[in-house]
Parts: C-alpha cells; sequence; structure tokens
C-alpha cells in the first residue's frame, strides 16, 4: 500500500508547547505516549453505511492490526470510539452514554461526511448534524463513504497526534461538559441524563474547570435520578420509560 | 489406659455431653472445644507405630480388639478437624439432632477407624452408616426421601459386606485381619470376595454405579451436616476399601484376577471404574442448578481420584489418593460453608436466582474463592499438590487414557466451579439481595481458619505429606520420599520433583508484577454496577445482563445425547424388579388359603433339602 504522508508537528511548530521540568519525566511521558499511539483498542459504533469500509480496513487486505489496533468490544477497555455514520437522536443518546463510560485517555473519530454536516441527511429531522457538538471528536474523517486508505491514514494521523502529546480533546469534555451537556439537553429535553457521574469524573481527573458545571448541570441536577436496582422479575419487564 | 483409650473415651462422652447440653450456646461452645480436646488427644497417639487399645472382648472363642495406625490416624485427623469446623459453623444452629448426630458420627468413625478385625470393622460399619442417617434427615421433605434411598443403598452394601465376612469365617475359620493372609485362597474365592467386600464398602464411597444416593442425602441437609458428610464421611468407604485390599486381595491377587483372559484384570476393571467416577458424576455436576447438589456430585468424582491413585499402589500414587482425602475434606467443606452461609442469608442456592453477592459477602467468597481452586486443583492450594501426584503416577505407570480421563473430569471441574462462583458471587446483585449483610462470625471464622489451612497445606505439602508417609508405611507401602516443598521422585529415570514454594514465588511474582502495573495507573475509580455496558442500553435492574440459566449452553448442546446413558436407567430397572417381586408376594400374601400355600411351599423345600 501506498504510504500517505503523515503531516509530523515538530518542537518549532507553535501548537506544540515547550516541554519543561525533569528531563526522566519527559523521557518517561515520551515512552507512555509512544506505547499509548501504538496499542489502540478500538470500539466502532456502527451507525450507518461507513461500517462496510471497515471490514477491509480490519482484515488482510489493509490490515489495521499492524498498526497495533483492534477491536474491543466494551468501552471500559477501548480507547478509540469510531462513529462511522449518520447519529439519529435516537442513537446519540447510545453514543453518548458509551463515550461517557470509555476511560480516560479516549479519542473520538467521526467517519463519513454525515458525523461532519448531516450529509445526505442535512435536511433529516431525526438526525443530529454536527458531532462535535455533543462530544469533543478528534478527527474527521471525510467522505461518502472514506475508502479504507482514508480510514488507515486518518487512523495513523491520530496515532501521530497521540505520540506528540497533541490528542487531549478528551478534556475538553469534562473542563467543558456545561456546554456538551446544554447541546445534548437541547436535542433531548431537559430530562436526558446518563448514568455516568461526569462532574464527579472531573474532579477525578483535575480537569474540574469553571465551565465544568453551570445552568445545565444545575438543570440536570434537578431531574437526576440515581443509579436505583429496581426490583428483578422474571419474563418481561415492564415498559420503562422510553428514550 | 492408653492415648487411644481416651480417645475412644472423651469420643462417646462427646456424644453424652451433646445429648444433655446441646440446647444452650455455651453448650455447643464447649461441644466444639471438645474435638479439639480429642484433637489434642490424637496428638498424643504415636502415628508411626501401632496402639492397641485396652478394650476388647470376646465373642465366640474370637477376641475383638481395637487398635490404632498411621492409615487410621490420617483419617482420623480429617474426621476430627472436619467434625471441629462443622461444630463451630453450626454454633448458631438449634438443632439438637445436629449436633447429636455429629457427635454419634464422629465416635462410630473412630470405631470403625480402630477397627481391629472383621467382626467389629462390620459392626462399626454399621453405625457409621445407620449414625449418618441422623445427619441426613435435618432437612425439609426432600431430604427425608434422599435418607430413604441412601438407607436402601446402605443394607444393600451392608449386606454384600457381611456376606463377605461370612465367607471368610466360612472359608478360614477365623475373623481375624490376618485370616486370609495366612490361609490362602483360590482365585475364585479371592474373586467373590473382592466382589462383595469392595462393592459394598464402594457403596459408601458412591463408587459407580452405586452412586446415585449421594449428592441429594449429603446436599440436601442441614449446613454443618453437610459440611461434615460431603468432608469425610464417604471416605470411611475408601478406608474400608484400603483395609480389604491390606489383608483380604491386594492388589497382586486382583491383576491375576481376570476378566476378560489375558487383556481385561479386576484391578484394570477397578481403575476404569474409578476414571468413570471422576468423569459422570463431575458432568452431572456441570449441570446442578442447586449449589448444595452441584458440591455434593463433586464429592462423588473427587472420590474417583483417591480411589484411582490408591489402585495405583505406588509410592506417589496411593500418596496422592490419600492426600487427596485431606485436600478434598479442607476444600469441601470450605465450599459448603460458602453456600450454606450464602443460604442462611438469602434463602435460597439456586443458582439461577443469585449474584453479585461479592459487594455483600466478602469474605464468603474469598472462601470460596481458595475453596474452588483447591477443588479444580489449580496452584498455590492443596489440592493441586495432591492431584498432581496422582497425574504423575499415572503417567509414569504409562497409563495415558485414564490419565486423560482424569484431566478431562479436571476439566469438567473447572467449569463447573467457575459456574459456581460466577452465578453466585459475581455478576449483577439482585434487588431482593441488595440489603444482605456478611455471614455471622461463628461461620466467617472457620471459613477463614480453613481457607488459611487450605493455602498452607498448598505451599508447604511437606506438612500433610508427613502424615501421609505415615499411613503409607501402616499399609506396607515405601512412604513418600517428602520434603517440606513437596515431593522427590525416587525412580531416576523419570525426572520431575515438586516443590511448591517455587511454584508459589513465580506465581506470586506474577502477581507482583500485574500489582506494580495496576498501582503504577494511578488512582482507579468505582463505577455503579448499573452504569454498564449493554451494546449502548440504557440499564437498570429490570434487564437481567447475567447470563445464569442455561449455563454452558453450548457445551451443553454437544454432551447432552451422552447424559442419556447415565445409571437412572440401572437404578429404575432394580426399582421395577423390586416392585415387581413385591406384587407377586402380595398377591400371595393376599389369597384366602394363603397358609395351606405356605405349608405346601416349606414342605417342598423340605422335602427336597432331605433328599
Amino acid at each position: 500500500m501506498k504510504e500517505f504522508p503523515v503531516p509530523v508537528q515538530t518542537a518549532e511548530d507553535p501548537s506544540v508547547k515547550k516541554q519543561s521540568g525533569n528531563i526522566f519525566s519527559n523521557v518517561f511521558d515520551e515512552l507512555v505516549r509512544f506505547a499509548q499511539s501504538r496499542s489502540l483498542f478500538m470500539l466502532h459504533y456502527c451507525t450507518g453505511c461507513g461500517a462496510i469500509e471497515l471490514p477491509p480496513a480490519m482484515t488482510s487486505r489493509f490490515d489495521m492490526e499492524r498498526l497495533g489496533i483492534q477491536p474491543m468490544v466494551t468501552p471500559r477497555q477501548a480507547d478509540i470510539l469510531l462513529i462511522t455514520g449518520y447519529v439519529s437522536v435516537k442513537t446519540l443518546k447510545r453514543v453518548i452514554l458509551t463515550y461517557e463510560q470509555m476511560n480516560a485517555p479516549k479519542y473520538v473519530i467521526g467517519i463519513c461526511s454525515c458525523t461532519v454536516n448531516g450529509g445526505m441527511y442535512w435536511q433529516s429531522y431525526a438526525t443530529a448534524k454536527k458531532l462535535n457538538d455533543y462530544m469533543p471528536v478528534d478527527l474527521y474523517i471525510a467522505g461518502c463513504m472514506p475508502r479504507p486508505e482514508a480510514v488507515i491514514s486518518g487512523l495513523r494521523q491520530l496515532m501521530e497526534k497521540i505520540k506528540i502529546g497533541e490528542a487531549n480533546s478528551w478534556q475538553d469534555y469534562f473542563k467543558r461538559y456545561d456546554y456538551y451537556l446544554g447541546n445534548q439537553q437541547r436535542l433531548f429535553g431537559e430530562t436526558w441524563q446518563t448514568p455516568t457521574d461526569i462532574i464527579g469524573e472531573s474532579k477525578h481527573y483535575s480537569l474540574h474547570t469553571p465551565e465544568t458545571e453551570g445552568e445545565h448541570t444545575r438543570l440536570l441536577e434537578l431531574h437526576q435520578r440515581p443509579l436505583e436496582p429496581l426490583e428483578m422479575r422474571l419474563g418481561l419487564s415492564e415498559k420503562t420509560e422510553d428514550r | 489406659m492408653n492415648a487411644l483409650d481416651l480417645l475412644l473415651l472423651t469420643s462417646l462422652g462427646t456424644v453424652l455431653f451433646s445429648v444433655v447440653f446441646s440446647a444452650s450456646l455455651t453448650g455447643r461452645m464447649l461441644l466444639t472445644m471438645l474435638y479439639a480436646v480429642q484433637t489434642v488427644i490424637l496428638f498424643q497417639i504415636d502415628a508411626g507405630t501401632e496402639m492397641v487399645s485396652s478394650f476388647g472382648f470376646e465373642i465366640f472363642n474370637h477376641a475383638l480388639g481395637l487398635s490404632f495406625n498411621g492409615l487410621s490416624w490420617f483419617f482420623a485427623l480429617i474426621t476430627l478437624g472436619s467434625a471441629f469446623f462443622a461444630a463451630w459453623y453450626g454454633l448458631n444452629q438449634q438443632q439438637k439432632l445436629l449436633h447429636v448426630g455429629l457427635s454419634a458420627n464422629v465416635f462410630s468413625m473412630l470405631v470403625l477407624l480402630s477397627a481391629g478385625d472383621f467382626l467389629s470393622l462390620f459392626i462399626a460399619w454399621e453405625l457409621v452408616s445407620w449414625s449418618g442417617v441422623l445427619l441426613m434427615v435435618l432437612g425439609k421433605q426432600e431430604s427425608l426421601v434422599a435418607t430413604l434411598k441412601y438407607i436402601t443403598y446402605a443394607i444393600a452394601g451392608g449386606m454384600a459386606v457381611f456376606a463377605g465376612i461370612i465367607l471368610i469365617y466360612s472359608w478360614t475359620g477365623s475373623l481375624a485381619f490376618n485370616a486370609v493372609t495366612e490361609n490362602p485362597l483360590s482365585l475364585s474365592q479371592y474373586g467373590t470376595l473382592a466382589i462383595l467386600l469392595i462393592g459394598g464398602f464402594s457403596v459408601k464411597m458412591a463408587l459407580l454405579p452405586f452412586h446415585l444416593w449421594q449428592a441429594e442425602a449429603y446436599a440436601l441437609t442441614s449446613g454443618p451436616a453437610s459440611v461434615f458428610l460431603g468432608a469425610i464421611s464417604a471416605r470411611m468407604g475408601l478406608f474400608a476399601i484400603v483395609i480389604t485390599m491390606m489383608h483380604v486381595v491386594d492388589l497382586k491377587t486382583l491383576d491375576s484376577i481376570f476378566l476378560i483372559p489375558e487383556l481385561f484384570t479386576f484391578r484394570d476393571f477397578l481403575i476404569w471404574v474409578a476414571a468413570l467416577s471422576i468423569i459422570l458424576p463431575t458432568y452431572t455436576a456441570l449441570r446442578q442448578n442447586d449449589a448444595r447438589l452441584l458440591l455434593a456430585w463433586h464429592g462423588i468424582g473427587q472420590g474417583g481420584y483417591m480411589m484411582l491413585g490408591l489402585l495405583m499402589y505406588d509410592q506417589m500414587g496411593s500418596a496422592g489418593g490419600l492426600l487427596h482425602v485431606f485436600n478434598y475434606a479442607s476444600c469441601q467443606a470450605i465450599l459448603f460453608m460458602s453456600v450454606f452461609s450464602i443460604l442462611h442469608r438469602t434463602g435460597t442456592t439456586n443458582l439461577n436466582q443469585l449474584g453479585g453477592l461479592v459487594a455483600r459477602m466478602p469474605l464468603s467468597f474469598l472462601a470460596m474463592l481458595v475453596g474452588i481452586i483447591g477443588l479444580a486443583g489449580l496452584p498455590p492450594m492443596n489440592g493441586f499438590v495432591s492431584k498432581w501426584l496422582v497425574y504423575r503416577s499415572l503417567l509414569s505407570d504409562g497409563m495415558a487414557i485414564v490419565f486423560l480421563a482424569s484431566v478431562i473430569g479436571t476439566l469438567g471441574t473447572i467449569l463447573s466451579v467457575y459456574k459456581l462462583m460466577h452465578n453466585s458471587f459475581l455478576g449483577q446483585l439482585r434487588v431482593e439481595h441488595e440489603h444482605v449483610k456478611e455471614a455471622p462470625w461463628s461461620m466467617t471464622v472457620p471459613m477463614m481458619l480453613l481457607a488459611i489451612i487450605i493455602f498452607i497445606t498448598g505451599v508447604m505439602p511437606g506438612i500433610s505429606l508427613e502424615l501421609v508417609a505415615n499411613a503409607q508405611s501402616a499399609i506396607g507401602l515405601t512412604p513418600v520420599d517428602y520434603h517440606l516443598g513437596g515431593v522427590v521422585s525416587a525412580n531416576s529415570a523419570i525426572s520431575g520433583d515438586l516443590d511448591m514454594i517455587w511454584v508459589v514465588l513465580v506465581l506470586f511474582s506474577g502477581f507482583g508484577i500485574a500489582a506494580i502495573l495496576f498501582l503504577s495507573a494511578g488512582k482507579s475509580r468505582r463505577v455503579h454496577q448499573l452504569d454498564n455496558y449493554a451494546g449502548g442500553h440504557f440499564l437498570n435492574a429490570n434487564n437481567q445482563y447475567q447470563y445464569s440459566d442455561n449455563f454452558y449452553a453450548g457445551l451443553m448442546h454437544i454432551i447432552k445425547p451422552w447424559y442419556r446413558y447415565s445409571f437412572k436407567w440401572f437404578e429404575g430397572a432394580v426399582v421395577s424388579f423390586v416392585n415387581l417381586a413385591a406384587v407377586f408376594s402380595r398377591s400371595f400374601f393376599n389369597q384366602a388359603h394363603m397358609l395351606i400355600w405356605m405349608l405346601v411351599v416349606v414342605t417342598t423345600v423340605m422335602a427336597v433339602a432331605i433328599i
């Protein structure tokens, strides 16, 4: 396969911050980042037609695994969340739930034009147009649909970003949770909630900023129902609230 | 009066004490202490030599005596230990019959273990059989049915043993243990005795095909009773089989009785019975949905390993078989304790109705974890050592197929103990069990002590191998060459020693690396149990995401047809035959002139006898 040139950012690049402090810790950090970039577990949330390009990308023709990327079955162990097409409003709820369950550091890749701007579903009442309104997206791979080469190329870019310590957009979700929650509430209604305690997690990762909480998180607190196990019954469960 | 007399008297005194005082908590505490006292007295007896009790009586000019050797000592230690832990575990159980039954069992077992000749062996055998009933009837209605089944089997087995002993008496004119060794018999006589005695004793041991009674009888009763029965009761059958092999038909004789000429001897037959006793009950255990029955079926399966090891009759094999008695007793006791503490707190042992209890009962979980590692025979617990010895012996004897059978049995054990732990302690906590508490201290403390014993004798098997070596020299075998960490292979042609201290060091350094990785990754964060991934679904307790019903569906689909050939049909055929005979005899007795017919029959029989 022809190697696509990957833009490499160097220290002269103004977007890369000058490293400071202990040289050993810098070396160690680089080692950790290198290791992270070379062992990525990917949870692919195959929402639309873009999913059809993933099997060739993963299997022997293009072989994603030679880059250290392979599929994972649960979000708790996954590093990359791959959204491969349009996200309807109902799907977006699941995507956000899944995203919040992933452990940091976590990266989101939007594949296909639909995740960028709605694509051919732009006029649909039922789809979310811009994925990065609802969660920070590290990388978009545009196209309808992008070829496996494009997918691989995008993943290599992500790897490079991780290696130089640039893929930090997951921190944005904790730092500006109120903004993302606001967008989510506008779409899903004010009773929207997920089981994950994002504010608590932002404190856990020391990413709590003044923008983490705001009017939207206060609205969430008003409606938040704690996760309580309900009585378990055999047979069909009673109709739960339609989400 | 020597230490053995003191032991038997104390044991009898414990029975009387339990009859009077077991109603109060203090009385039950003292009762537990009395088992400890008996163990202390046991340690006064030198395991290396034979000790003869001063009790004894004469019947028909035959002196009956009681004596203790290394083998009895080994089994007595396990009996008293099981009784001690079971009594401690049952401190809060108010049923008087439980405590009386427990002490009566211990006493009768000690008498059996110290039997010095065939008649006292038979008397003690019946005592053990009947005192077992006291512990089996403690459950609900279902335990009564199981007990009746047990009584039927036990009477049949006891009668077979009795017939064997009568034959020994009529052929040799003596009831002493050395009667047969001093008056050699013919091969057919040896064969008859082997069938009667080993067959009769294997009913208690629950070897195939006499195993159908055991699981329900042992499992569906009160907790401490199950602990004791499961740990040691069936092994009395093993003890009696060892006595038979030692004094009546040794393995050389068994090896010269050909069932198929030049191909298949009686010993081969017994080896295959033992191998099938491992596989079939273990895979029956895999199907059980009741945790207690699952464990009890394993008890039958593990008996096969002991039998297999003893039938090898070499240094390593017999050491493995005997050591497995000890190791299995400790593991089975801790597993039954853990399961019954679940029953105590949640009211059910149905594996389809449990789950997630690790968050509520961590100590019971730990106990079960230690127990299943031991039962499955994995390091660093003690079950590994004894199974290793048995495997080792099978391999060095070139019995590849039997080895394969025992490995298949171990695979079934691992699968089913995983099912046991997964369905009860791991997974989703049920709402009904949200407020469940840890079992009381009287239950958790003996569990923890047993866990320590299992671990220590796993890391340092030399402790228990010393007892085994004494037992081996008592039955006339070369004792195993042991050290604190394991065994040394006597046969230098086949290398392969075992040093558990090294095994455990390597294992724990692996854990250490994992711990360093875990600790270097920063602090962890706890999440709610229902904050879980189910394909993006929003979960609440209405969504059961614990997979427990029809566990191992794929495997079951493959092996299901095999269960048709289980031994239920055999039992069913016997029952139908007895029913048919009962119908005939009833119609005979219901006739109008029954007495005349009886007279005719009796006269005919007498006439034939006279002619």
